[in-house]
């Protein structure tokens, strides 16, 4: 059971290794594109599927990243490399401002919130805050990543970037599950006074949530940037927020496998039939409702339980 | 020097005084009984003591340090954990994962350790699986380690719950209402358990309804009754005393 699902993630890396191989133009913009989601969803289920608290609000941090990322190198001339952990340190920064206040909140009244901070977000941008945003149009004419003097201009280097990103997300992911703070975001989602009473300072690990998951939302967006070599505000809409909010929830929150597959069927699938236009929405609307109907936990259901062999040897 | 010292606490919910101006002392050692008629206000001050609630009035003082008003994980970290009544599992998850909940605060990883292990977060993460299985051990769990906890009959539920409140390694362990929906056999084990766990060093603080379990078991007890203390002392002395008869049984007038 353990060997095949091992294999089957070995296969999924092989298949992500050797796809710009086999692929080029729109369906390697496609395999760029759900690597970026693929990394926001997964940021979001931190927050979301495994501290268990109903962010509505994520593709604030997603867009933050890309923002500072666009407002650093347009603006400032700084190279894109060196935005990057300006692009994930002032999200997480931020997210820790924004989540203080707020986290509380019980879920549905979070959810309002952070809704309502994602319009007060995209207003910022579309306002051309400080100058710096450059209004409803975004910021075009961002540089391609250089490194040793080297342009990444190819697509083909930015899936590889991308990809980069995403391998680091998923160690991230996997340190948490085997670690203190993981664990502490379970526990507070499922019974936050049991967990106070038993010395989990519920406060700091839900702040914590929020900040990892807006660091790592933030990097996806330097990945955003660079991608389109431009940013605009229509791709941070809280429309986007809702839709990684339904990736995790029909993915199956905390769980990996199940996040990824639904940014496939989220993102991917979509570009796989465009042919049938808008249509395409209806097919998808109805496949998040069945799935919520029949499989409540998510298509792949997270499963507690993991914990060192020799714990349950006697 | 008395462990933990409650004076004067009142706890007021809109116009009703749940408790009024009660005085407590638990000695280190002790097994310490509260008892009282239902809605007597005995829930009310475990949480006042372990931090839920806020007293409006008096102080509680651990050791001599003034807790009141801290936040339940400030007092846990302390050494005051609890189970509820109402029991609290973490209930998808395994009972080993309960268990290691418990270690949460005794885990020495840092802030960092979230984003990255270093050796010495690996290790303290396997000491800690191994405090587990001791645990689990002790409290002869292991043979449900890997079981989610709703999946449990009552009786292993509350010992699971004592047990992820004694990996705490706690020095004041409560037990609200711990024989609640407990068989005979599940009791004595309980009693068994609590004596075990009294002759670790661990101070136990309980309320009870079971009341023949209250008199085998505690070395000292207070009475509560509508938020107010009407008696303490021994098993015995609490046996003997008039108005603890009159506040079980009723007053001979009210027969009249």
């Amino acid at each position: 059971m353990k060997n095949t699902k091992n294999l089957l993630f070995i296969l999924f890396f092989a298949c992500l290794i050797i796809y710009p191989f086999v692929t080029e133009g729109r369906w390697l913009a496609v395999g760029i594109t759900f690597l970026i989601f693929s990394i926001v969803a997964l940021s979001e289920d931190i927050v979301l599927g495994r501290a268990g608290m109903f962010d509505m609000g994520h593709a604030i941090y997603f867009g933050m990243g890309a923002y500072i990322c666009g407002i650093l190198n347009y603006h400032y001339g700084l190279p894109i490399f060196a935005t990057i952990p300006f692009a994930i340190i002032i999200p997480a920064l931020i997210g820790i401002c924004l989540a203080a206040p707020i986290v509380h909140l019980r879920g549905d009244y979070l959810l309002v919130t952070t809704l309502g901070l994602n319009m007060v977000f995209l207003q910022v941008l579309e306002n051309d805050a400080f100058g710096l945003t450059g209004g409803p149009n975004g910021i075009f004419g961002i540089d391609s990543p250089s490194i040793f003097g080297f342009q990444l201009m190819s697509q083909t280097s930015i899936y590889y970037m991308a990809f980069i990103f995403f391998i680091i997300t998923l160690l991230i992911i996997k340190n948490l599950e085997h670690g203190k703070a993981g664990r502490a975001f379970h526990y507070l989602s499922q019974d936050p006074i049991a967990s106070q009473s038993i010395g989990i300072n519920v406060r700091f690990y839900r702040i914590l949530a929020f900040a990892l998951g807006a660091g790592i939302a933030g990097a996806a967006g330097v990945l955003f940037a660079i991608q389109y070599g431009a940013i605009s505000p229509e791709a941070f809409t809280f429309k986007e927020s809702v839709l990684f909010f339904a990736i995790v929830l029909v993915g199956g929150p905390s769980s990996i496998p199940g996040i990824l597959i639904g940014t496939f069927v989220m993102f991917v699938l979509p570009e796989v039939f465009r042919q049938f236009d808008t249509a395409r929405y209806l097919v998808f609307g109805l496949a998040m409702i069945f799935a919520m109907v029949l499989r409540p936990n998510g298509i792949l259901p997270f499963k507690f339980g993991k914990f060192p062999k020799f714990v349950r040897e006697k | 020097m008395s462990l933990l010292k409650l004076s004067g606490v009142t706890k007021v919910f809109g116009g009703l005084t749940a408790v009024n101006r009660l005085d407590m002392e638990i000695s280190e050692g002790q097994i310490f009984g509260v008892i009282g008629p239902n809605g007597a206000g005995k829930t009310t001050v475990f949480n006042c003591i372990t931090g839920i609630y806020t007293p409006e009035g008096g102080k509680i003082s651990w050791e001599g340090e003034d807790i009141t008003g801290l936040q339940p994980h400030q007092i846990a970290t302390r050494g005051v954990v609890r189970t509820f009544q109402t029991i609290r599992l973490f209930s998808k998850m395994s009972v080993a994962e309960n268990v290691m909940s418990g270690r949460h605060f005794r885990s020495k990883q840092k802030w960092w350790n979230t984003i990255f292990h270093t050796p010495k977060s690996y290790k303290d993460e396997i000491a800690n699986w191994q405090h587990v299985k001791e645990n689990l051990k002790y409290f002869d769990l292991i043979d449900y380690a890997s079981h989610p906890t709703n999946s449990l009959p009552y009786g292993i539920q509350r010992k699971v719950e004592i047990a992820r409140a004694m990996a705490t390694e706690p020095r004041l362990l409560i037990l609200d209402e711990p024989a609640a929906g407990l068989n005979d056999s599940e009791t004595l084990a309980l009693v068994e358990l609590i004596y075990g766990i009294r002759k670790q060093g661990v101070t136990v603080l309980l309320i009870e309804h079971d009341m023949d379990l209250v008199m085998e078991l505690t070395d000292y007890i207070t009475v509560i009754n509508f938020g107010e203390k009407i008696a303490e002392g021994t098993p015995s002395e609490i046996q003997k005393n008039p108005q603890v008869i009159e506040a079980y049984l009723g007053s001979e007038e009210d027969d009249d």
